[in-house]
């Protein structure tokens, strides 16, 4: 169990640490080992008055629809699929996963009463619980899960991210009908971690079954899936069998909400207007400058907390095009004022990244932003000389061997959210500064795809909200490509990456990981393969009916045990 | 709206001289208020350095969302970018938007227009019966259509809004061709032996284009909301231009704090398109022989 | 006595006309379809990063894209004769139910604008005919509201009485409250059209001689006005219907774009962006069924509002 939960009276949001992922220690002094390792990158957890205020202890109600507002469309609701995070926390409240994530690198029973694993880490034992249901009644066995994770890895399937948490995952047998054996082709270290993720979650195997057509997403939680009209909002009710809730739930039996709505606001402005007029009792994503507004209006309050992971962040293609000279993508880095602009934008709420890792995640390397080429547009303009684009044209922009400076980087409106789209254009305006020109073309959803498949894009945006270091693996081993529902559009094909990272995740040592992940950031970083923008923070507004909100390693709101005073 | 025909046609709108003239403007403000506002925006299209000091991409992030001042005319945006200096910079892609595509759409529905009144009964018909097709539905959703076919941007609007008002001038100008072609001075060319084409090109054309050259610019008002439209829409006019669609899109997260940002764009379209609207009225009551009230 | 005869084969001929329409509509749709750049199979396998040409091969056959284009063409039709309109490839649904679900918000919300907008326009006719001081009113207001882009009237009607003054609310898909800014916008050009239209047709009512018959009866202005020459005035709105109900649908777009309604409108402005053709075709053809529908009844009223029209010929 966490040895830092913190309770706040009186049903404010209680919140867990989530700055971990190394895989369960076996030993004591490993384990405080990496308690130490997990103190300093604590997340600063900032809430406004009225949660902490709320002092009289009411106790949880049960009944009410609570409505909670999102920011963006989901593209599938099948876990195993999809790459949102947002998806992800949905789909928390329909799934429950083998283990839960209870502090940095400690995990408690869920799904899974027990486990063990093999001294060379390639073969987990899980015994499971047993009188569990699935929501259309198909018992929670072992088949269950070897169903689900070999759904992940079946490339038919085309999962974008969740084949990417299975690792080096080769098959599981079922021993009995509460025994399985996860096979791995090599040890992993973060496979915990993964499996305590929503996009882990255990899917019933009769809907698996069905054609993907008919797809319903169908899991052991405590809400229900009902409906997911027009691919935009998506309900959830109570399951009224609910009897496996993890072990550090704040209550046992089933939800105390007795419906879930998610509605798609995308609109900033009017999310935040459906929230203080009380149309909806809760939204993501409060809009920046409206944090400090919503905290001092009285009958609301607010949550925030930086999430772990990737951080949003440009991601450079090196194989073709200008950026395959390192010496354009570290012109493009220091051409552009990251800190002004993110300040400029969004008031001080989110953190300016000066890694690919954000400061909450575990073996986040405070030296490794030393290597990141910071604001300087002098030197800017002295690379892209050094480099070789000497002249510049009419319009500005520098000119080699009768080619224009230019970058592609797709804008898929569909995506788009925390004004990322007028980010882009502060960026846009600094690169032409020193003669880069940026273009954005919009485009849907399928050519972005494709270009991405055919490499036809210079730079690419995103960002990947996780609670562990593994993300670096995501986004930089070479085997991680586009096309294998990896990250790794950058294109980053080195040996010397692959062999950190691999040692990193086959290690139980913390500090030969630390080690490993600390070069690996130092490494991308140097050669300008991304350029960190800004940690976001997952800024939550609630009105004040709301209680008992909690958090998981992911710092994404759970509701299973939320209850609406009246 | 009635079409003039025959020989009124054909008399040309006297220039009047003197005195008369200006007091006649005297007594009309609003024809005389459009015509400058329409002057201001022309200018602002052509030459926006004369008007706006700053550059209209220049941020500048610590200024965010300013009030309006000395620094900033009307305030500056979330990047800390002159609001004023967009607008100004922004005239020149909804005027020419609306211009683009009106004009575009003159010549596709003159060329519709006159096939169908001078090619026969089936060309008639057949390009009739299409033009009823394409307007049996909204013009936006047309626009719409095309621009999902194509993809978004400024030239793919410009192509979509002409689909789109091609087919209401392509009908105008089909009566006034038929009218035309069975007039006499047309049946009097002919006897006189021209050919068919120098008769099209001397006599029918010229007295057919006319009452669209009107039709065309009182449209251009019409294109100009409806590219605005699109590019609000997301699939026109791309950031960071500051087309006043795209404008007007972008303010709608400042809402709350900043809703100067929206009330300028919004207002500069309308202003506009109401000048336009004027101006087009009056021309076409010149055009009819009789002055609009 | 209307005679059977000129009447049924005056029906038939327009229904006939319409059923033209209509498969000219379909046809411009597939041909739109079939021009589209890229390959439409790629665009329903989506925002998925990996897809094997396998799975490609499979959705090829599956829509029948590998099948020569006439065929397609008389699939496409045979299955719109039976009221398919395909099936969606960003919602994975078919379109006539993606439709369907949205039908009603839409319809809410045109038909109140259409009332509003009538009713607006009806009481600045009533006021303003013979008055010629206000003809200049009239008028302006109607070039106002129709020089005004939509958008940013809701825009402005939002952040005065939704943001500001919280009258309204701001996310609009539950009951009448959701309901009255967007009618207002959608109302506001039909009402100033709609109301120099049928201003017009009400002067020259009262200029004709019955005007002075009734007058001379001792009828009060009240009288004549609502009584006898408001029929005159509705045959111009009757003949603007078709062109009202196509800026209301096209104004439906942007108005729920504005709102954050749900509706046809949002459906479509998503498929577009998404490329999802068989949406964006599916609202276009249902659009014209209901114009031409909407076009033969307005004639048939023609017919019975003004008697003079019945022994001509269409």
């Amino acid at each position: 169990m966490s040895a830092r939960k913190q309770a706040v009276a009186g049903g404010g949001p209680v919140r867990q640490d989530h700055a971990g992922g190394r895989a369960r220690p076996t030993r004591p002094i490993l384990a405080a080992a990496a308690l130490l390792l997990a103190v300093g990158p604590v997340a600063a957890c900032t809430g406004s008055a009225a949660a902490t205020a709320a002092g009289k202890s009411s106790s949880p109600v049960s009944g009410g629809t609570f409505t909670y507002a999102i920011d963006s469309a989901q593209l599938t609701l099948d876990p195993g699929v999809s790459v949102s995070a947002v998806t992800g926390f949905i789909d928390r409240n329909i799934f429950d996963s083998l283990v839960v994530q209870t502090g940095p690198g400690s995990f408690g029973p869920w799904l899974a009463n027990r486990w063990t694993v093999s001294p060379d880490g390639k073969t987990y034992t899980f015994y499971l619980r047993s009188g569990v249901k699935f929501q259309d009644g198909t018992p929670f066995t072992a088949a269950a899960v070897k169903a689900t994770l070999d759904h992940i890895a079946n490339p038919a399937s085309k999962s974008a991210y969740a084949i990417s948490l299975l690792g080096p995952y080769v098959g599981a047998t079922v021993v009995n009908a509460l025994t399985v054996q996860i096979h791995l082709s090599s040890a992993f270290s973060p496979f915990l971690q993964a499996l305590s993720t929503p996009f882990l979650g255990i899917q019933s195997p009769v809907e698996l079954a069905k054609p993907a057509a008919d797809y319903t997403p169908v899991g052991t939680g405590p809400f229900t899936f009902v409906s997911w009209p027009q691919h935009q909002d998506v309900n959830l009710v109570r399951n009224p069998g609910y009897t496996s809730p993890p072990s550090n739930a704040a209550h046992r039996g089933i939800a105390y909400l007795s419906a879930l709505h998610f509605d798609e606001v995308s609109e900033d402005a009017t999310r935040y207007g459906a929230l203080t007029s009380g149309q909806v009792q809760g939204i993501e994503d409060v809009p920046p400058i409206d944090v400090k507004t919503l905290e001092q209006t009285p009958g609301f309050y607010t949550q925030s907390d930086f999430l772990p992971g990737l951080n949003y962040m440009l991601f450079f293609n090196t194989t073709s095009g200008p950026l395959a000279d390192v010496l354009v993508r570290q012109a493009l880095s220091a051409s552009v004022d990251v800190p002004a602009l993110v300040q400029g934008l969004y008031f001080g709420q989110f953190k300016v990244a000066e890694g690919p890792l954000s400061p909450d995640t575990a073996d986040w390397s405070d030296s490794a932003s030393a290597a990141l080429t910071s604001y300087d547009p002098a030197k800017a303009v002295k690379l892209l000389e050094e480099a070789g684009w000497t002249t510049i044209d009419a319009a500005g922009y520098r000119v080699k061997d009768g080619q224009q400076l230019n970058l592609v980087w797709p804008y898929p409106a569909a995506l788009n959210r925390q004004q990322r789209d007028v980010l882009a254009q502060g960026i846009q305006a600094y690169a032409k500064k020193v003669g880069i020109n940026i273009e954005r073309p919009t485009v849907d959803l399928g050519t972005l795809v494709s270009d991405f498949l055919a490499g036809k894009f210079d730079i690419a945006d995103a960002a990947f909200a996780r609670p562990s270091p593994d993300g670096l693996r995501f986004a930089f081993d070479s085997t991680q490509t586009y096309a294998k529902g990896g990250a790794n559009v950058v294109g980053l094909d080195s040996a010397q990456v692959d062999g950190w990272l691999n040692a990193a995740t086959a290690t139980s040592s913390p500090a030969v990981a630390a080690t490993a992940y600390a070069n690996v950031q130092k490494y991308v970083l140097a050669n300008a393969y991304v350029l960190p923008l800004y940690t976001p923070s997952l800024i939550s507004g609630y009105t004040s009916a709301v209680h008992g909100i909690s958090y998981d390693a992911q710092a994404y709101p759970q509701f299973y045990d939320a209850w609406l005073s009246s | 709206m009635t079409v003039a025909s025959g020989p009124a046609a054909l008399a040309p709108v006297g220039l009047r001289e003197g005195r008369g003239r200006v007091a006649r403007y005297a007594s009309r403000p609003g024809l005389v208020l459009a015509g400058a506002f329409l002057a201001l925006v022309c200018v602002a299209a052509a030459w926006p350095g004369l008007l706006a000091s700053q550059a209209p991409n220049a941020i500048n992030p610590a200024y965010a969302l300013q009030n309006p001042g000395a620094a900033h005319l009307l305030g500056t945006d979330q990047l800390g970018r002159d609001s004023f200096a967009r607008l100004v910079y922004g005239a020149r892609y909804s005027l020419s938007l609306g211009l683009a595509s009106t004009a575009l759409a003159g010549l596709a529905g003159a060329g519709w227009g006159l096939i169908a009144a001078l090619g026969g009964k089936v060309a008639d018909e057949v390009s009739m019966r299409l033009a009823d097709i394409f307007m049996s539905f909204p013009s936006i959703l047309l626009a719409l259509l095309v621009v999902a076919v194509l993809g978004p941007g400024p030239r793919n609007v410009t192509v979509a809004i002409a689909v789109s008002l091609a087919p209401g001038f392509a009908r105008v100008v089909r009566v006034q061709g038929l009218v035309v072609k069975n007039s006499e001075y047309v049946t009097a060319a002919t006897a006189l032996g021209l050919r068919r084409r120098t008769v099209i090109a001397r006599h029918i054309a010229p007295n057919v284009l006319s009452p669209l050259a009107v039709l065309v610019t009182m449209n251009v008002g019409a294109s100009i909301i409806a590219g605005a439209s699109l590019s609000f829409l997301g699939l026109g006019v791309q950031p960071p231009a500051s087309e006043w669609g795209a404008m007007l899109a972008q303010s709608r997260d400042y809402l709350q704090n900043d809703w100067a940002l929206a009330v300028f764009p919004g207002l500069a379209i309308t202003l506009t398109v109401i000048s336009i609207g004027v101006l087009g009225r009056e021309l076409q009551a010149r055009f009819e022989g009789r002055t609009a009230s | 006595m209307i005679a059977r005869h000129p009447l049924a084969s005056w029906l038939l001929r327009r229904l006939l006309l319409g059923i033209v329409v209509l498969w000219g509509a379909a046809t411009l749709a597939f041909i739109a379809l079939h021009l589209l750049p890229g390959d439409p199979a790629r665009l329903i396998a989506g925002a998925e990063s990996e897809t094997s040409p396998a799975v490609i091969a499979h959705i090829r056959a599956e829509y029948g894209f590998s099948r020569p284009v006439l065929v397609q063409y008389g699939i496409f039709l045979a299955g719109l004769a039976r009221g398919r309109l395909g099936t969606s490839y960003q919602l994975g649904q078919p379109v006539s139910a993606a439709i369907g679900g949205q039908l009603w918000s839409t319809a809410s919300l045109a038909l109140g604008a259409a009332v509003i907008g009538l009713v607006l326009a009806f009481a600045l006719a009533v006021t303003t005919a013979g008055r010629p001081r206000l003809r200049a009113v009239t008028s302006t207001f109607e070039l106002v509201c129709i020089s005004t882009p939509s958008f940013w009237v809701g825009i402005m009607l939002l952040t005065a009485f939704s943001f500001r003054l919280h009258l309204f609310p701001v996310i609009g898909n539950s009951g009448i409250s959701s309901l009255v800014l967007p009618w207002i916008t959608l109302a506001l050009p039909i009402a100033g059209v709609l109301g120099l239209v049928m201003r017009e047709g009400m002067e020259r009512a009262l200029d004709q001689p019955f005007a002075l018959t009734v007058r001379a009866r001792g009828a009060t202005e009240h009288r004549l006005r609502l009584r006898h020459a408001v029929r005159h005035s509705l045959l111009p709105v009757l003949t603007l219907s078709g062109w009202s109900l196509s800026q209301l649908l096209g104004g439906v777009v942007v108005v729920e774009t504005v709102f954050a309604r749900q509706g046809i409108g949002e459906l479509v402005v998503n498929a577009v962006s998404g490329r999802d053709f068989p949406v964006v075709t599916g609202v276009v053809l249902l659009t014209t069924l209901v114009l031409v529908v909407i076009n033969i009844v307005v004639d048939l009223l023609y017919r019975v509002v003004d008697p003079r029209l019945r022994a001509v010929r269409p």
